[in-house]
């Protein structure tokens, strides 16, 4: 057996689940404390609270302006119909909102949560006839295709509002990364403590905000979300969108296929570790979310401070994305620290036992699920 | 004109050697690159120079040396060694320029080096028998050397088994020429063919028997390639390209220039036999290969594998199939000296060559990704795609000699499938997948490794590629070499099959 040398391969610490329960319930944070790892928590959310920006316009303008539209050729282009934008578009030099739609379909397949209960629910199928009705009206294409596929449209509907949900919920998230990136530069944040405190402050103060979605057709405001529904940002979309996109993911676009039959994709939805928390960050991606989209958005809008580092480690340049995506774990996991924090039962400080007990199970679920990401990241 | 391309090397080696002072290894290896770039601009005007149409030896020199020894100097080029001079040229000058971070003694590496290239060019342009077996022997101690010295953990045992293999080649085929002089009762170390008026048949399978276990070793063909993988295995990498790409040409050589050319009645006796030997010699190195572990040995075993070709054409004697052994020995020569560079490349950037250990090099941003590249044309290349080097020497080789062993030759293209399966092992453990340098033990921690290979500097690959581009110039352009060797390949034919009419008695 060869010998490797130590500084060709590095294994990062694997703590147990128990490790991990006892930390979130001591309070600490999942990832170490270090001066490097605030600097790449904080400027690459700042970049990433960019890219969500752009992520957050694109998926409002297609819910609203692209809605039932059977071929959206000009989706990506914000309504700017412009040769110079379409020259870039096609030339790549843009922005990979097939990301965005990748993350709004895995919410959409995975279904959990408030939103995806109300998408099914009889007011909202009633919402779907009348729109459907007005729109069938002005549009032959679609007065065909409804009587013969009868789901259809109604799916397509889903889709919109899962875009809209989404867009609405980094429009929030994008605003909290950048006023973090502004908190840090100020000086008002200097530790990953401080980083999880201001994620999760970001979070409760947004919890009760309303998701709500409405579309225009032939003159008149028609609600898909009306604010009856009483959907809400934390509980109907942040949630399902962490255990989509963080957890779940999807185990197709990535380089390694499974085979199905044999039983490597688990037949249980809720059991999928291909998301973003698990995602290998080498570009052969074990699977699900394919970071490098979002890599490369990122790269885009990095702050120079942190781009400079990236340019002291390893390849330099040369493997940039793989450190981009490196950062962007150790952020998710202090995101996914924070929306901990902000949803425990009860007050961690809390002395009852039925409190505490609840705090721990709530504590172990995430624990088991967490022991098993790459948090190799994390020391 | 040809004593030049003797002169320039052994001159650069003389020049290294009384280099006053202790000069540096980057001064060293600017000299040598020098020497080498006019080595290689000096075969460019041979080959200007050089008559394709005439199949006899041109450009010739001739000076008497010892003359009641029968050793002439004297000097010759045809269809047959001038594509071998030009390769000794480009592959040399392809080690010196791949031969970075000499850690002990470069102005001997490099005069060892030269000394090499021009005894090479010295036994490929050698009209005496006696004049080719001293610079056979000359190259011997050089490369020796160059194991023994700068080579891995195990050098001295591999350098000392080569030295013992090599150095029995050596005897046998001087016995042989010696041998020759003694039963023809002259001393004449001439090329000209023996005839059953000049020596009986059975003295004839004798000498021949010698020579081609000889070049047999040299080749190497099966049993006697036991030194090769274990001398490339301990080689550096520029040795290595040395080692597979030119010096390996000297065997293939002598069984065409001394072999079938100085017995060919004797030849024609036994070629069916030959035929026989190549198949099984193929087919071995091909199924060795298959077992390796070692990304180096496997390449190594290729090559016993895909010597063996040059073997079974020479046994068939057709026009096409000796002109597919020109094509075999210069198309070996370019693919094997690009697959060491590669191992070389993996080896010195991940410290190990370990297929059991490399994963997934092909990786875009922390692996070797244009070294895989390379790697999967230099094994496409290997396995005889259509449009390289590899495929346009196999067919005409099989081509040409299905029809007089179609038994042998079906036994070869079954091992050039082989080929397809060892390479392809290989691309694939080592190429594909999650990148890794560790062993596979815990899926878990494996999937986990975060992995800092250096990058591979663009200058790093520059001789690889132009091995590659050369390997496709020859797949897709093979009309310039063909025309280079076709006549001297035709001319060849007609010796054994003269000599067969002769030996049946059809011509009598």
């Amino acid at each position: 057996m060869p010998i490797i040398s130590a500084e060709l391969v590095r294994s990062g610490g694997m703590p147990s689940a128990a490790e991990l329960e006892a930390s979130l319930l001591a309070g600490h944070t999942l990832l170490s404390n270090t001066a490097e790892h605030l600097i790449e928590v904080v400027d690459v959310l700042d970049s990433y609270g960019q890219v969500l920006d752009a992520y957050s316009k694109n998926l409002i303008f297609q819910a609203e302006q692209q809605f039932l539209l059977p071929f959206p050729l000009f989706k990506y282009l914000d309504g700017d119909k412009t040769v110079a934008k379409i020259w870039r578009h096609l030339n790549h030099d843009r922005i990979n909102f097939e990301y965005a739609e990748y993350c709004m379909k895995a919410m959409l397949w995975h279904g959990t949560g408030g939103l995806d209960a109300y998408l099914d629910s009889e007011p909202f199928a009633a919402n779907c006839r009348a729109i459907i009705g007005r729109k069938t009206r002005r549009d032959p294409l679609l007065a065909l295709l409804h009587p013969v596929f009868r789901g259809f449209l109604i799916e397509l509907i889903r889709t919109a509002a899962t875009t809209s949900a989404l867009g609405q919920f980094w429009r929030v998230m994008s605003d909290l990364f950048l006023d973090l990136a502004a908190a840090e530069a100020a000086g008002r944040i200097s530790s990953i403590e401080a980083v999880v405190e201001f994620i999760k402050d970001g979070l409760v103060a947004a919890a009760g905000n309303p998701i709500t979605y409405a579309v225009e057709i032939e003159g008149e405001r028609m609600w898909v979300l009306p604010p009856e529904a009483r959907l809400t940002f934390l509980a109907d979309v942040a949630v399902p969108y962490v255990e989509a996109v963080f957890l779940r993911g999807l185990p197709f676009l990535g380089t390694v296929s499974f085979n199905a039959q044999a039983q490597q994709i688990s037949p249980d939805q809720g059991q999928f570790a291909y998301g973003a928390l698990y995602a290998d960050p080498l570009p052969s991606m074990g699977a699900g979310i394919p970071p490098s989209l979002l890599m490369q958005d990122m790269y885009r809008h990095l702050p120079e401070r942190l781009h400079q580092l990236y340019r002291q480690r390893g390849r330099g340049e040369g493997d940039v994305r793989v450190k981009i995506c490196m950062s962007f774990q150790k952020s998710m996991f202090c995101v996914t620290n924070a929306a901990i924090r902000g949803t425990f039962p009860s007050p961690l400080g809390s002395g009852d036992p039925a409190e505490q007990a609840a705090n721990r199970a709530y504590a172990a679920a995430w624990a088991s699920r967490l022991a098993v990401a790459r948090t190799d990241c994390l020391d | 004109m040809l004593s030049l391309l003797l002169l320039i090397p052994f001159a650069g080696a003389l020049l290294l050697a009384f280099w006053p002072g202790r000069p540096a290894e980057g001064r060293m290896r600017t000299v040598t690159l020098v020497v080498l770039g006019l080595q290689l601009a000096w075969s460019l005007v041979v080959l200007a120079r050089f008559d394709p149409a005439n199949s006899a030896m041109q450009l010739q020199e001739s000076l008497p040396w010892v003359e009641s020894l029968g050793l002439e100097y004297k000097l010759g080029v045809d269809g047959l060694s001038l594509p071998l001079v030009l390769i000794n040229a480009a592959l040399t000058l392809v080690s010196a320029i791949c031969t970075r971070d000499i850690d002990k003694r470069p102005r001997v590496y490099f005069l060892l080096l030269l000394v090499i290239s021009g005894s090479v060019n010295g036994a490929f342009l050698a009209e005496n028998l006696l004049l080719f077996f001293l610079f056979y022997e000359l190259e011997l101690i050089p490369l020796w050397g160059l194991i023994a010295i700068w080579g891995g953990v195990n050098r001295a045992y591999a350098a000392t088994k080569f030295l013992i293999f090599t150095a029995v080649s050596g005897m046998l085929i001087l016995g042989a020429f010696l041998g020759l002089a003694l039963l023809t009762g002259t001393a004449d170390f001439s090329l000209t063919p023996i005839t059953g008026e000049r020596l009986a048949m059975g003295s004839q399978l004798l000498l021949l028997g010698a020579l081609l276990i000889g070049f047999g070793i040299k080749v190497p063909l099966f049993p006697f390639h036991n030194w090769l993988p274990d001398a490339h295995t301990q080689a550096s990498t520029p040795v290595s390209v040395l080692l597979a790409g030119v010096l390996l040409k000297l065997g293939t050589y002598g069984l065409l220039r001394f072999c079938m050319g100085l017995f060919p009645e004797a030849w024609a006796l036994l070629a069916a036999g030959l035929a026989i030997w190549a198949a099984v010699s193929v087919l071995f190195g091909s199924l060795a290969a298959i077992a390796q572990t070692d990304m180096k040995r496997m390449v190594a075993y290729s090559s016993v594998g895909h010597m063996g070709y040059i073997l079974l054409a020479a046994a068939a004697a057709t026009p096409i199939a000796i002109l597919g052994a020109v094509f075999q020995m210069v198309s070996h020569g370019l693919i094997s000296a690009l697959l060491f560079l590669l191992v070389g490349i993996v080896y010195r950037k991940t410290g190990t060559r370990d297929l059991t250990v490399l994963h997934g090099l092909l990786n875009p941003e922390r692996g070797l990704p244009f070294t895989g590249t390379l790697m999967i044309v230099g094994v496409m290349a290997s396995a005889g795609m259509p449009g390289m080097a590899g495929f346009i020497s196999e067919f005409m080789v099989f081509r040409g000699s299905i029809g007089a062993f179609p038994f042998a030759t079906l036994l070869s293209m079954v091992a050039s499938g082989l080929t397809a399966v060892y390479f392809l092992l290989l691309v694939n453990r080592a190429f594909f997948g999650r990148l890794a340098v560790t062993p596979p033990i815990d899926p878990v921690a494996h999937g986990r490794l975060d992995v800092n290979l250096a990058a591979v500097a663009p200058r790093e690959t520059i001789p690889a590629m132009a091995l590659a581009v050369a390997v496709f110039a020859i797949g897709l352009l093979p009309y310039g070499l063909g025309r280079l060797s076709e006549a001297a390949s035709t001319a060849m034919v007609q010796l054994p099959a003269l000599a067969a009419a002769v030996y049946s008695g059809g011509l009598g």
